[in-house]
Protein backbone atom coordinates (compact mmCIF):
# COMPACT_ATOMS: atom_id res chain seq x y z
CA UNK A 1 0.00 0.00 0.00
CA UNK A 2 1.61 3.37 -0.94
CA UNK A 3 1.89 5.42 2.19
CA UNK A 4 -0.40 8.59 1.88
CA UNK A 5 1.71 11.21 3.31
CA UNK A 6 2.96 14.84 1.68
CA UNK A 7 6.56 15.14 0.64
CA UNK A 8 6.33 18.02 3.60
CA UNK A 9 5.05 15.72 6.57
CA UNK A 10 7.67 13.24 5.63
CA UNK A 11 10.25 16.43 5.73
CA UNK A 12 8.82 17.10 8.87
CA UNK A 13 9.49 13.40 10.37
CA UNK A 14 12.87 13.29 8.57
CA UNK A 15 13.53 16.01 10.48
CA UNK A 16 12.01 15.12 13.72
CA UNK A 17 14.37 11.93 13.89
CA UNK A 18 17.07 14.06 13.70
CA UNK A 19 15.98 15.68 16.23
CA UNK A 20 15.35 12.70 18.60
CA UNK A 21 18.75 11.21 17.37
CA UNK A 22 20.83 14.71 18.19
CA UNK A 23 18.83 14.21 21.80
CA UNK A 24 20.12 10.74 22.23
CA UNK A 25 23.64 11.87 21.46
CA UNK A 26 23.63 14.87 23.51
CA UNK A 27 22.34 12.88 26.67
CA UNK A 28 24.74 10.64 26.51
CA UNK A 29 28.29 12.87 26.25
CA UNK A 30 30.46 12.96 29.67
CA UNK A 31 29.34 16.26 31.74
CA UNK A 32 31.75 19.43 32.04
CA UNK A 33 32.95 18.67 35.59
CA UNK A 34 34.36 15.15 35.00
CA UNK A 35 37.49 16.74 33.11
CA UNK A 36 38.49 18.83 36.21
CA UNK A 37 37.52 16.30 38.83
CA UNK A 38 39.69 14.06 36.95
CA UNK A 39 42.59 16.31 36.63
CA UNK A 40 42.89 17.45 40.38
CA UNK A 41 42.32 13.70 41.59
CA UNK A 42 45.48 13.05 38.90
CA UNK A 43 47.60 16.10 40.44
CA UNK A 44 46.79 15.13 44.35
CA UNK A 45 47.97 11.37 43.59
CA UNK A 46 50.83 12.26 42.12
CA UNK A 47 51.78 14.59 44.42
CA UNK A 48 51.19 12.37 47.05
CA UNK A 49 53.70 9.75 45.84
CA UNK A 50 56.52 12.25 44.78
CA UNK A 51 56.15 13.43 48.37
CA UNK A 52 57.93 10.10 49.22
CA UNK A 53 55.77 9.90 52.92
CA UNK A 54 55.05 6.60 53.11
CA UNK A 55 51.63 7.90 55.40
CA UNK A 56 50.81 10.18 52.16
CA UNK A 57 51.60 7.91 49.72
CA UNK A 58 49.02 5.15 51.32
CA UNK A 59 46.23 8.18 51.92
CA UNK A 60 47.13 9.46 48.09
CA UNK A 61 46.53 5.99 46.73
CA UNK A 62 43.59 5.13 48.90
CA UNK A 63 41.84 8.69 47.94
CA UNK A 64 42.62 8.23 44.53
CA UNK A 65 41.04 5.12 44.41
CA UNK A 66 38.13 6.59 46.02
CA UNK A 67 37.72 9.66 44.05
CA UNK A 68 37.99 7.94 41.16
CA UNK A 69 35.28 5.41 41.53
CA UNK A 70 33.34 7.64 42.78
CA UNK A 71 33.59 9.67 39.68
CA UNK A 72 33.05 6.76 37.12
CA UNK A 73 30.29 5.68 39.17
CA UNK A 74 28.61 9.46 39.15
CA UNK A 75 29.00 9.72 35.16
CA UNK A 76 27.70 5.76 34.80
CA UNK A 77 24.93 5.80 36.81
CA UNK A 78 23.66 9.36 35.34
CA UNK A 79 23.64 7.36 31.80
CA UNK A 80 20.33 6.04 31.60
CA UNK A 81 20.86 5.17 27.63
CA UNK A 82 23.93 3.90 25.73
CA UNK A 83 23.92 5.41 22.53
CA UNK A 84 24.98 3.49 19.43
CA UNK A 85 28.58 2.25 19.50
CA UNK A 86 28.53 2.64 14.97
CA UNK A 87 27.37 6.49 15.41
CA UNK A 88 31.20 7.18 16.84
CA UNK A 89 32.92 5.57 13.58
CA UNK A 90 36.85 5.41 12.56
CA UNK A 91 36.91 9.63 13.25
CA UNK A 92 35.47 9.40 16.12
CA UNK A 93 37.56 6.48 17.69
CA UNK A 94 40.83 8.15 16.11
CA UNK A 95 39.74 11.11 18.03
CA UNK A 96 39.69 9.33 21.65
CA UNK A 97 42.67 7.76 20.90
CA UNK A 98 44.66 10.87 19.86
CA UNK A 99 43.25 13.09 22.48
CA UNK A 100 44.42 10.41 24.83
CA UNK A 101 47.87 9.80 23.51
CA UNK A 102 48.18 14.07 22.73
CA UNK A 103 47.63 14.26 27.28
CA UNK A 104 50.46 11.19 28.07
CA UNK A 105 52.51 13.12 25.26
CA UNK A 106 51.76 16.33 27.12
CA UNK A 107 52.20 14.87 30.59
CA UNK A 108 55.66 12.92 30.29
CA UNK A 109 57.57 15.55 28.47
CA UNK A 110 56.45 18.34 30.77
CA UNK A 111 57.97 16.17 33.48
CA UNK A 112 61.09 15.11 32.01
CA UNK A 113 61.09 18.59 31.15
CA UNK A 114 60.81 19.87 34.28
CA UNK A 115 63.18 17.73 35.70
CA UNK A 116 65.65 18.56 33.37
CA UNK A 117 65.51 22.18 34.24
CA UNK A 118 66.25 20.83 37.81
CA UNK A 119 63.07 21.67 39.35
CA UNK A 120 60.99 20.35 41.97
CA UNK A 121 58.37 18.03 41.91
CA UNK A 122 58.42 17.43 38.29
CA UNK A 123 56.02 14.62 38.36
CA UNK A 124 53.35 16.41 39.58
CA UNK A 125 54.04 19.70 36.95
CA UNK A 126 53.32 16.94 34.78
CA UNK A 127 50.20 16.11 36.00
CA UNK A 128 49.07 19.52 36.51
CA UNK A 129 49.90 20.42 32.74
CA UNK A 130 47.83 17.42 31.65
CA UNK A 131 45.49 18.35 34.13
CA UNK A 132 45.23 21.87 33.10
CA UNK A 133 44.96 20.22 29.20
CA UNK A 134 41.93 17.87 29.95
CA UNK A 135 39.78 20.50 32.05
CA UNK A 136 40.44 22.85 29.00
CA UNK A 137 40.00 20.53 25.88
CA UNK A 138 37.73 17.87 27.49
CA UNK A 139 34.30 19.73 26.88
CA UNK A 140 35.85 21.03 22.91
CA UNK A 141 36.37 17.24 22.58
CA UNK A 142 33.00 16.17 23.67
CA UNK A 143 31.51 18.73 21.20
CA UNK A 144 33.77 17.35 18.13
CA UNK A 145 32.10 13.77 18.88
CA UNK A 146 28.92 14.92 19.03
CA UNK A 147 29.56 16.74 15.95
CA UNK A 148 30.57 13.45 13.96
CA UNK A 149 27.63 11.82 15.95
CA UNK A 150 24.97 13.49 14.57
CA UNK A 151 26.75 13.98 11.45
CA UNK A 152 26.22 10.65 10.30
CA UNK A 153 22.97 9.74 7.78
CA UNK A 154 19.92 8.74 9.66
CA UNK A 155 18.59 4.88 9.08
CA UNK A 156 20.69 2.61 6.90
CA UNK A 157 22.63 4.65 5.06
CA UNK A 158 26.25 4.80 5.62
CA UNK B 1 20.90 1.24 2.05
CA UNK B 2 18.07 -0.45 3.39
CA UNK B 3 14.55 -0.88 1.17
CA UNK B 4 12.24 1.51 1.37
CA UNK B 5 8.91 0.48 3.17
CA UNK B 6 6.98 2.98 4.48
CA UNK B 7 5.65 1.70 7.93
CA UNK B 8 2.50 2.73 9.67
CA UNK B 9 2.86 1.30 12.93
CA UNK B 10 6.46 3.87 13.36
CA UNK B 11 5.08 6.55 11.25
CA UNK B 12 2.57 7.63 14.37
CA UNK B 13 3.53 10.69 15.79
CA UNK B 14 5.04 9.31 19.52
CA UNK B 15 6.08 6.42 18.16
CA UNK B 16 8.46 7.58 15.41
CA UNK B 17 9.78 9.53 18.12
CA UNK B 18 10.55 6.76 20.47
CA UNK B 19 11.82 4.62 17.77
CA UNK B 20 13.82 7.31 16.68
CA UNK B 21 15.59 7.43 20.07
CA UNK B 22 15.76 3.87 20.41
CA UNK B 23 17.58 3.58 16.84
CA UNK B 24 20.42 5.96 18.10
CA UNK B 25 20.80 3.94 21.46
CA UNK B 26 21.91 0.09 21.98
CA UNK B 27 19.56 0.34 24.75
CA UNK B 28 17.30 3.10 26.84
CA UNK B 29 15.97 3.15 30.45
CA UNK B 30 12.09 3.37 30.60
CA UNK B 31 12.63 6.08 33.13
CA UNK B 32 15.07 7.91 30.08
CA UNK B 33 12.31 7.60 27.44
CA UNK B 34 9.42 8.68 30.04
CA UNK B 35 11.85 11.90 30.42
CA UNK B 36 12.84 12.83 27.12
CA UNK B 37 9.20 12.29 25.49
CA UNK B 38 7.30 13.74 28.03
CA UNK B 39 5.04 11.09 28.64
CA UNK B 40 3.25 9.13 31.45
CA UNK B 41 4.09 5.79 32.50
CA UNK B 42 1.26 4.21 31.24
CA UNK B 43 1.12 6.51 28.50
CA UNK B 44 4.75 4.80 27.27
CA UNK B 45 3.97 1.45 28.11
CA UNK B 46 0.96 0.89 25.77
CA UNK B 47 3.42 2.36 22.96
CA UNK B 48 6.18 0.01 23.84
CA UNK B 49 3.33 -3.29 24.23
CA UNK B 50 2.58 -1.69 21.05
CA UNK B 51 5.94 -2.48 19.11
CA UNK B 52 6.74 -5.38 21.40
CA UNK B 53 3.97 -7.35 20.09
CA UNK B 54 5.00 -6.13 16.34
CA UNK B 55 8.44 -7.62 17.24
CA UNK B 56 9.87 -3.91 17.05
CA UNK B 57 11.50 -3.46 20.52
CA UNK B 58 12.73 -5.90 23.48
CA UNK B 59 11.89 -5.05 27.32
CA UNK B 60 14.22 -6.26 30.03
CA UNK B 61 13.49 -5.82 33.76
CA UNK B 62 16.61 -6.41 35.87
CA UNK B 63 17.46 -5.06 39.20
CA UNK B 64 20.38 -2.86 40.19
CA UNK B 65 20.67 -3.20 44.21
CA UNK B 66 17.04 -3.38 44.99
CA UNK B 67 15.92 -0.80 42.39
CA UNK B 68 14.09 -2.34 39.48
CA UNK B 69 15.35 -1.32 36.10
CA UNK B 70 13.08 -1.24 32.78
CA UNK B 71 15.69 -1.11 29.81
CA UNK B 72 14.58 -1.47 26.10
CA UNK B 73 15.95 -1.62 22.63
CA UNK B 74 14.99 -1.90 19.25
CA UNK B 75 15.27 -5.42 17.99
CA UNK B 76 16.67 -6.63 14.62
CA UNK B 77 13.06 -6.37 12.76
CA UNK B 78 12.79 -3.45 14.80
CA UNK B 79 15.66 -1.60 13.18
CA UNK B 80 15.03 -2.95 9.89
CA UNK B 81 11.38 -1.63 10.29
CA UNK B 82 13.08 1.54 10.96
CA UNK B 83 15.99 1.90 8.56
CA UNK B 84 13.51 1.08 6.07
CA UNK B 85 10.93 3.49 6.91
CA UNK B 86 13.90 6.67 6.99
CA UNK B 87 14.60 5.28 3.52
CA UNK B 88 10.89 5.47 2.15
CA UNK B 89 10.88 9.70 4.26
CA UNK B 90 13.85 10.20 2.02
CA UNK B 91 12.52 8.74 -1.20
CA UNK B 92 8.92 10.76 -0.87
CA UNK B 93 11.06 14.04 0.04
CA UNK B 94 13.47 13.23 -2.87
CA UNK B 95 10.53 12.53 -5.63
CA UNK B 96 9.10 16.06 -4.47
CA UNK B 97 12.35 17.32 -5.68
CA UNK B 98 13.97 18.71 -2.18
CA UNK B 99 17.45 17.36 -0.67
CA UNK B 100 17.07 14.97 2.44
CA UNK B 101 20.56 15.37 3.30
CA UNK B 102 21.30 16.79 6.48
Amino acid sequence: MEPTISPAAAAHALAEIQTRRDQAVTATLVPAWYWPAVGALMVAFTAAVESERPWLVTVGSIAYALGLTAVVLRVALRHRAQVRNRLLGVRGVAAIAGYVLCLVALGLVTGFTAESAGLGWPATVGAATTAGAMTATGQPLMRYLRAVMTARPVGGGR
Amino acid sequence: MSTARFDELIHAPTRLSLVSLLAATEWAEFRYLREQLGLSDSALSKQLATLEQAGYVEVRKSFVGKRPRTSVQLSRDGRRAFDGHVAALQQIVAQAGASVLP
